[in-house]
């Protein structure tokens, strides 16, 4: 794997799909218009709070700021779903057999375009959350702050990784956008994004369980709301980690395989 | 790995593509197996410059994209430099590259020089090789004032110069073009030929495949070509030699009104008239339509014959032109293609 393709696929992904005024404005827009509809939403129950329950620890947070984080952090998971897609452009483009023409390493390809996904989004998800903070009153509780950089960032992780293994769909067929739309109701649901997890019928939690959403939320919302230390939230922070590597691995060996089975199928080259 | 000498060595190559059809949206599906490739064979030496002539549909691109390592057979087997195609496909991906007609293989919103850069990092070139190869590449194709656009500013022509350099961008040994000067201006074509020929091919000794249905470029430009139809590998040869063994030597071009069926029918029962094909012509004199008449002969002593035939039918010949065998007629010869 090479540190030079990886740079190389992030400085071309961030120009070609990133690096307008069009798409700038919408990534900042769309999730302060979801959040302002959520505040407005859930303002009459502004007082209420809610209890979260994870692995014995139990935190009272505020109802605005557990809808709020809810939505960032899932906003943030569909586009890494969505915009890991970058093989569908390449399809689209005319583009796709140029890259797997050449003999770059495909995890390398997959991971330079996860690269420009963090970079572009990360000052997403932190100009919108200090717009909320600034302007929606969210009663933020951080004692440990290192606790909470490391929920924001091995989330991150997790679900690059789970976006790099969809993507390798879309070197297989050029239906793949269907798959990763399936994906994004059920995670809604499991994932604890509108309610917490208690409330979720135990048959569903193995489910649950599975996405790294599920356990970036109890994190981050734990950290960040409920003054959890790094030791309140090992659980669901080694379980990202885990994740986050057993993803990369699968990605790995799917990108590959995904690509014999273009190639066998003539599915490689289809626009 | 093989011990073959040659540049490209395909054996038996066969490709299947399954054709899936519904009757309606909830209809049973039915499929259809379409032979793409069919148990073809040939091989190309080094620092030669073959051409694969074929009407559409005949599988020339499905075997330039198995060569180049984008899809798979479903028989037989294929070499590059001695490497197996699907075996050792990444070692095959460093010392080859494609070229294909029509203006996609780039990235529109990258400059002419970040496109370069970016396929250079893909093949992983030297880093202090990069910057000089890109400028040479942009130098050569005349791209060097224009390298800092986007590609979408280009014009057609600038954009398949602008692949041609994509496609040297790793130096290959062997260069796959899969119908380069499609829908090019004449003279950008011409000159796309010339330095193909001159500099690829005799001052850098690489080995090239060109697939293309002109067959004026690949008499221009072909040592040997292959004629495919239908899957299927119809003859191999030089040009000169392949027209050497032509059934029909002379090929007679006869422009006339009042062409009829009968008379058309009565030019076929002529002792000497090897195959007489009728194209389209847009034309007219004095009034009455033109059409064109080909009639591939043994000798140039059938043209009188021909000709006083056809004044016995009352045809008014407008202009005749003889000739001997050209690719084009080999090609009709062979694909039965007009």
């Amino acid at each position: 794997m090479s540190t030079r393709v990886i740079l190389a696929e992030a400085t071309k992904s961030l120009k070609v799909y990133f690096f307008s005024s069009r798409t700038v404005f919408w990534t900042l827009a769309l999730p302060l218009a979801n959040g302002l509809y959520l505040y407005f939403l859930y303002l009459p129950f502004a007082a209420q709070s809610i209890d979260l329950q994870f692995s014995g620890a139990n935190y009272r947070i505020d109802l605005i700021g557990f809808t709020l984080v809810g939505q960032l952090l899932y906003t943030f998971f569909t586009m890494m779903l969505l915009t890991g897609a970058a093989f569908e452009a390449e399809r689209w483009q005319g583009t796709l057999e140029t890259v797997l023409l050449s003999p770059a390493s495909r995890i390398a390809i997959l991971l330079g375009g996860a690269l420009a996904n963090a970079l572009n989004y990360m000052w997403m998800l932190v100009a919108v959350a200090l717009s909320w903070i600034a302007f929606i009153h969210v009663n933020i509780l951080v004692t440990d702050f290192l606790a909470l950089l490391l929920s924001f960032v091995l989330s991150y992780l997790a679900m690059v990784s789970l976006g790099m293994c969809l993507e390798t769909f879309f070197i297989y067929s050029r239906r793949g956008s269907i798959l990763v739309a399936w994906f994004q109701e059920p995670v809604m649901f499991l994932s604890g994004q509108v309610f917490p997890l208690q409330s979720m019928p135990a048959v569903l939690l193995p489910l649950s369980y599975m996405l790294p959403l599920t356990f970036g939320l109890i994190a981050v919302r734990f950290t960040l709301l409920g003054g959890a230390t790094l030791l309140d939230v090992a659980i669901p922070l080694s379980a990202l980690a885990i994740m986050a590597v057993s993803f990369s691995i699968l990605a790995k060996f799917l990108v590959n395989y995904a690509e014999k089975r273009a190639k066998a199928n003539a599915t490689l080259t289809m626009f | 790995m093989n011990d073959s000498s040659s540049a490209v060595e395909v054996r038996r190559l066969s490709r299947d593509y399954v054709s899936a059809k519904r009757s309606h949206v909830l209809g049973r599906k039915t499929t259809t197996l379409i032979k793409a490739l069919d148990d073809v064979d040939f091989e190309i030496e080094e620092g030669e410059l073959f051409g694969l002539l074929g009407p559409n549909g005949a599988g020339k691109t499905t075997t330039v994209k198995i060569l180049c390592t984008l899809l798979e057979p479903t028989r037989g087997q294929a070499f590059v430099k001695g490497l197996d195609v699907v075996k050792q496909a990444r070692q095959v991906q460093r010392i080859v590259n494609m070229v294909a007609g029509g203006e996609r293989m780039l990235y529109y919103r990258l400059t002419g020089r970040e496109n370069l850069k970016y396929f250079a990092e893909l093949y992983n070139v030297p880093k202090k090789d990069v910057a000089p190869r890109v400028e040479t590449l942009l130098k050569l194709m005349g791209l060097t004032d224009r390298a800092d656009d986007d590609v979408e500013k280009y014009s057609k022509g600038m954009k398949q110069r602008l692949q041609v350099c994509r496609g040297l961008i790793n130096d290959p040994q062997v260069l796959f073009l899969d119908e380069p000067t499609l829908g090019l201006d004449v003279n950008i074509a011409k000159d796309l030929r010339k330095f193909i020929c001159e500099k690829i091919v005799r001052e850098q000794g690489k080995t090239v495949l060109l697939t293309t249905h002109y067959m004026y470029e690949a008499e221009e430009m072909c040592d040997r070509v292959g004629f495919i139809n239908k899957g299927k590998l119809v003859a191999v040869g030089k040009p000169e030699d392949l027209k050497r063994k032509a059934p029909s030597g002379f090929s007679i071009e006869i422009l006339a009104t009042r062409l009829t069926d009968a008379t058309l029918s009565g030019l076929r029962k002529l002792p000497f008239a090897k195959k007489v094909i009728t194209t389209d012509y847009h034309g007219e004199a004095e009034g009455e339509k033109i059409d064109r008449l080909v009639i591939n002969a043994d000798s140039d002593k059938a043209v009188p014959e021909v000709l006083s035939y056809m004044a016995a039918q009352h045809c008014r010949v407008v202009s005749v032109n003889l000739r001997g065998p050209t690719l084009e007629d080999l090609f009709m010869l062979y694909t039965g293609e007009k």
